[in-house]
């Protein structure tokens, strides 16, 4: 009953999501209150409902119920209680249900909270958001219904794919939801602008709030991703351009690009047609690298099912969305008023580089993804596009942006003044250099590129730092008064200064990870040691182990330095019995920022296994950094002016403002 | 009936969703919906203020943006004044009603009926275990048993009660596997031990091999009146080629028996069998007791196939890793009796070309054949 019960109110969401994209709209267009105020209470109950049906999905996981065929097909009854509950999205149904969840969330959010939007606004943004969720809930029954019954159940189900048995499922692909859906509701507010031909500053500081809310959970998605990969893949490596992880990124480039000239039309009421058709074209992304994992035209661990039929709706859903809102957007932006006009060397100059270069690396991104996906179809000609492509247009793109990070908040607005903005970067530029000639002192010459990528790295963080430093004018206040000053900084401002800072600490794990990395693949007998990096590590021994649901052949290595034990590991190589599928599990010992990284081969015959031995400094700093970036979200999302909207008592106001300013 | 009942609950809930916000006065809602940028623009002003204050911007560029953002809050303000007062019309209104009264319910309701499963019953695997064991199918016990068993590994009594179970539904590895365990964990017991060496039998499509020889002349020393392991013995005296010797055990076998025990056809059968045509000193894969059994109750086209299967499965061994020269004659008979001669006639020419080096074999081979008027 209860099975059947999620099943209806999936339905009924669905039902009620065509309420939800009508009755708004209709009501604003007819300039109707009553009709407008639907939206609000629909779109919570909408989410409501959903998440009912999500819930009676993880409860029939959790009791694998085998009369439900999404249950027999990724669940076992020896599976540990939280593989089965992250097994609700580890499949094509569920994580689709997953998806459709967090569409609806967004909507209900902005129902919730959206208090401060004009009603004709947030009715046609949850309007549009209803066309989404529609559309993706009646993909959902009609070739994906995660609720198909069996009248025979048997006892014991297929199992979830062993990759996937990890804790990083029950973390990543939630993340990377939020992220990538949260997009939708700029996309939605995006197509509602345009529709109710309002664009304006105060449409980029609404939409604000949302596209950090979204762009926060991506970057964490990713990085969660990364990592992830990282130690469950057992190569070693943490990026893999592989195209399901560039689906994520692209999202995540525009996204970022999207922020940053939202910032400018929010200021200057500038950049207003290329806002709006980077929110659609962020959207687009995250749609087209659905439809990409989704149809089956990749292959790879995400690609739950290759069903033709799901490739066809998905594409259906991509080129009406797609279509129809760039066909709106090429209708309605002609009648988009010039906005503010601003000088090359601004602070929107450098917003506009920043947009440039990311939509460039976007780009790049998409042609190498989607290049061999092409010329297989069309010229059945199979090549594959990996790092070297990727390295050579994505990263000469990235260093001019990188360089011009620091540049950008201390630039001002519509007129900005090179040299003296140059001055107040004088310390970072001074602490970059000083960088660069230590890595060379302790490197050597034989890598240049690795110091300098170093110097970039430090230069970005340092920069950040001048930027608070500068602002707050600690050298010509004195501290006590700085201090003051520091605390009284809008949190945006700290917001922007975090994030820039977390992006030199990914830069700096990425240059170090990558240049200075020190790699061993040995065949090691029991007693056995390898020497790395100042590091002896031996190998013990492999003995078999039982777990719930695998089998493994377990390794045990001692690591010493100066013969002092400082830690010991134990990667494994586990067989998934129902599946009969392998997966390695990768030792890790975290020292500082750094990493040793031991991965088990085949075994030989005689007790001997192959080893790969990695030390990769400061790698840890590539998540840590990303971390930081979404702290910086977070941060600049709690600023205290984005809330405002309902007018607050003049009184107050005045106080706050007052406080600000000291 | 409960299913239904909750069901329109939700649907109502659902649709008060709607009903109500329709239902509320205009009034409340249209102050200050407007004044939503008025605020933005206001904010960004104070924003000015206090950059300009700190010394971020100069006199001038706060000007210039102080002019610009103010041009945009009285932009706001005017369209603010120029709006219509979002009154509702009752006709859309009622419209908005109707759609939540009786769309969506029909709607919902109706789509549900096409895609669900009304009345199927949720079916937890710990629900399904647990259940009165009169109500539960075979595969349910025996997948409850085998839960027991995987806690308590050293539950002999458990292995012993499986095993039969295992053996009936096919799987006679598992079944020799379990008869392991309950005569490892509780002691040879001579039932047990024929058991198993019948599961081996069964599970090397009739070949008694030399775990099930074994486990059969334990199960023998422990029990000499037993039947069951000697006849098992007897025909793997007959596999293993020892004619003489199997045609002895069979005629001990027969002699104590009683006339009406369901084996004695099986094993007149053999030993006629033995007795009749074969060669001395091949070995030879006969089908099992229990296949033989079987043969007989089943229908006359369903043993034809039976017989070709196996006809088949000969052939096909022989083609692929050769065999002795009665295992051919084994199958050029078996065609003549199929009355099948082309067959035959290709199995002769195979055997021809196989024992070539070998003109004593072929010549049985031969001898055997023109026989059968080959």
């Amino acid at each position: 009953m209860i099975v059947e019960l999620g099943h209806f109110t999936l339905v009924l969401a669905f039902v009620l999501t065509l309420v939800q994209s009508t009755v708004p709209l209709w009501g604003a267009l007819s300039r109707d209150d009553r009709l407008m105020a639907v939206a609000p209470p629909v779109s919570v109950m909408t989410f409501l409902l959903v998440l009912v049906a999500f819930l009676v999905l993880t409860v029939a996981y959790i009791s694998s119920d085998f009369s439900v065929l999404n249950v027999i097909e990724n669940s076992h009854s020896a599976k540990p209680l939280i593989y089965k509950i992250s097994g609700v999205w580890g499949n094509h149904e569920g994580s689709m249900l997953l998806w459709v969840l967090i569409l609806v969330f967004f909507a209900a959010l902005v129902g919730l909270f959206g208090g401060n939007l004009p009603t004709d606004l947030r009715a046609v943004t949850l309007a549009v958001q209803g066309w989404v969720s529609a559309g993706f809930i009646l993909f959902l029954l009609a070739t994906s219904n995660p609720f198909t019954r069996v009248t025979n159940p048997p006892l014991e189900g297929a199992d979830l794919n062993p990759i996937l048995q990890d804790i990083g499922l029950a973390i990543h692909p939630p993340l990377l939801y939020i992220g990538y859906v949260g997009f939708s509701i700029t996309f939605s507010f995006a197509i509602a602008a345009l529709i109710l031909g309002r664009l304006d500053a105060a449409w980029a500081r609404w939409v604000r709030p949302w596209t950090l809310l979204a762009w926060c959970f991506l970057t964490l998605g990713i990085a969660m991703g990364s990592y992830w990969a990282y130690y469950e893949l057992g190569w070693g490596g943490w990026w893999f351009w592989d195209p399901v992880e560039n689906a994520s990124f692209m999202p995540w480039l525009a996204g970022t690009a999207l922020l940053h000239s939202a910032i400018v039309m929010e200021k200057r009421e500038a950049l207003k047609v290329w806002t709006v058709l980077l929110a659609i074209f962020t959207f687009s992304l995250s749609l087209l690298g659905t439809f990409l994992v989704r149809s089956g035209v990749l292959t790879s661990v995400h690609a739950f099912a290759t069903d033709p039929a799901r490739g066809v709706f998905i594409l259906g859903l991509l080129c009406f969305f797609i279509g129809g809102s760039l066909s709106l957007f090429a209708w309605r932006a002609s009648m988009l008023k010039q906005g503010g006009l601003f000088a090359p060397i601004s602070r929107e100059g450098g917003l506009v580089l920043n947009n440039l270069f990311l939509t460039a690396a976007c780009a790049a991104v998409f042609v190498g993804t989607l290049y061999p996906l092409v010329l297989d179809a069309v010229a059945g000609e199979k090549i594959s596009v990996g790092a070297p492509f990727f390295n050579l247009t994505f990263g000469p793109l990235m260093v001019p942006l990188l360089i011009a990070v620091p540049f950008g908040p201390v630039l001002s607005w519509k007129r900005g003044d090179l040299l003296a903005a140059t001055q107040r970067l004088y310390a970072a530029l001074a602490l970059a250099l000083a960088m660069v000639l230590f890595t060379f002192w302790l490197w050597g010459m034989e890598k240049i590129l690795a110091p300098l990528g170093v110097g970039l790295a430090v230069w970005v963080m340092a920069g950040a730092v001048a930027e608070i430093v500068t602002r707050v004018k600690f050298l010509s206040v004195g501290p006590k008064r700085g201090f003051d000053r520091l605390v009284g900084l809008p949190r945006s401002a700290w917001g922007t200064a975090v994030a820039h800072f977390g992006l030199g600490v990914t830069v700096l794990g990425i240059v170090t990870a990558s240049a200075f990395q020190e790699e061993r693949i040995e065949t090691m007998r029991p007693g056995d040691t390898v020497n790395l990096s100042g590091y002896e590590v031996t190998f013990d021994g492999a003995a078999p182990r039982r777990g719930p649901n695998y089998t493994e052949e377990v390794g045990h290595f001692t690591i010493r330095t100066g013969g002092v034990v400082i830690s010991e590991l134990d990667p494994s190589k586990r067989v998934y019995t129902a599946r009969q599928m392998p997966t390695t599990e990768a030792g890790i010992y975290t020292t500082g920022f750094s990493q040793l990284y031991l991965s088990m081969g085949e075994s030989r015959g005689d007790g001997a296994v192959d080893v790969r031995i990695y030390f990769k400094p400061l790698i840890t700093l590539i998540w840590i950094g990303c971390v930081v970036m979404a702290f910086g979200g977070a941060l600049s999302m709690a600023d205290r002016r984005l809330r405002i909207g309902a007018p607050k008592p003049a009184a107050r106001r005045k106080a706050a403002v007052a406080a600000a300013a000291e | 009936m409960l299913f239904w009942i909750l069901i329109a609950v939700l649907t109502g809930v659902a649709a008060l969703s709607i009903l109500v916000p329709l239902s509320r006065s205009d009034r409340a809602r249209t102050a200050g919906t407007v004044s939503a940028d008025e605020a933005v623009y206001r904010e960004q002003l104070s924003a000015i203020e206090s950059e300009f204050e700190r010394g971020l911007i100069d006199a001038e560029a706060a000007e210039a943006a102080r002019t610009e953002t103010g041009r945009r809050l009285l932009a706001a303000h005017d369209r603010r004044a120029g709006q219509a007062d979002g009154a509702s019309r009752g006709g859309r209104i009622r419209t908005a009603q109707v759609l939540a009264l009786l769309g969506l319910p029909v709607a919902a309701v109706g789509l549900y009926l096409v895609l669900g499963a009304p009345g199927q019953p949720d079916l937890p695997l710990a629900q399904r275990l647990n259940a009165p064991a009169e109500q539960q199918s075979l595969e349910v016990l025996v997948a409850r048993v085998e839960r027991h068993l995987e806690q308590n590994p050293q539950d002999g009594q458990g292995w012993s009660v499986i095993a039969p179970v295992y053996l009936s539904l096919g799987r006679a590895q598992a079944s020799a596997k379990a008869y392991a365990n309950a005569l490892r964990l509780l002691g040879p017991r001579q039932d047990w031990l024929t058991d198993m060496g019948e599961a081996l039998t069964i599970a090397n499509q009739g070949l008694v091999t030399a775990d099930a020889r074994s486990a059969f002349e334990k199960a023998a020393a422990l029990d000499a009146s037993a039947v069951k392991p000697r006849f098992f013995l007897a025909i793997a005296l007959g596999q293993e080629g020892k004619t003489a010797e199997a045609i002895a055990a069979w005629e001990t076998l027969l002699e104590n028996a009683d006339e009406t025990a369901a084996w004695v056809g099986a094993a007149r059968q053999q030993l006629a069998g033995l007795r009749g045509n074969q060669p001395a000193g091949a070995p030879q894969r006969g089908p099992t007791q229990e296949e033989v059994a079987a043969s007989q109750d089943m229908a006359a086209e369903d043993r034809q196939a039976m017989i070709k299967d196996m006809v088949a499965g000969l052939a096909g061994r022989l083609g692929a890793e050769g065999g002795s020269a009665a295992e051919w004659t084994q199958l050029i008979r078996a065609y003549m009796v199929l009355g099948e001669r082309e067959k035959a006639e290709t199995a002769l020419a195979e055997a021809e070309v196989a024992y070539e080096g070998k003109p004593e074999d072929l010549s049985l081979i031969k001898d055997a054949a023109s026989q059968l008027g080959l």
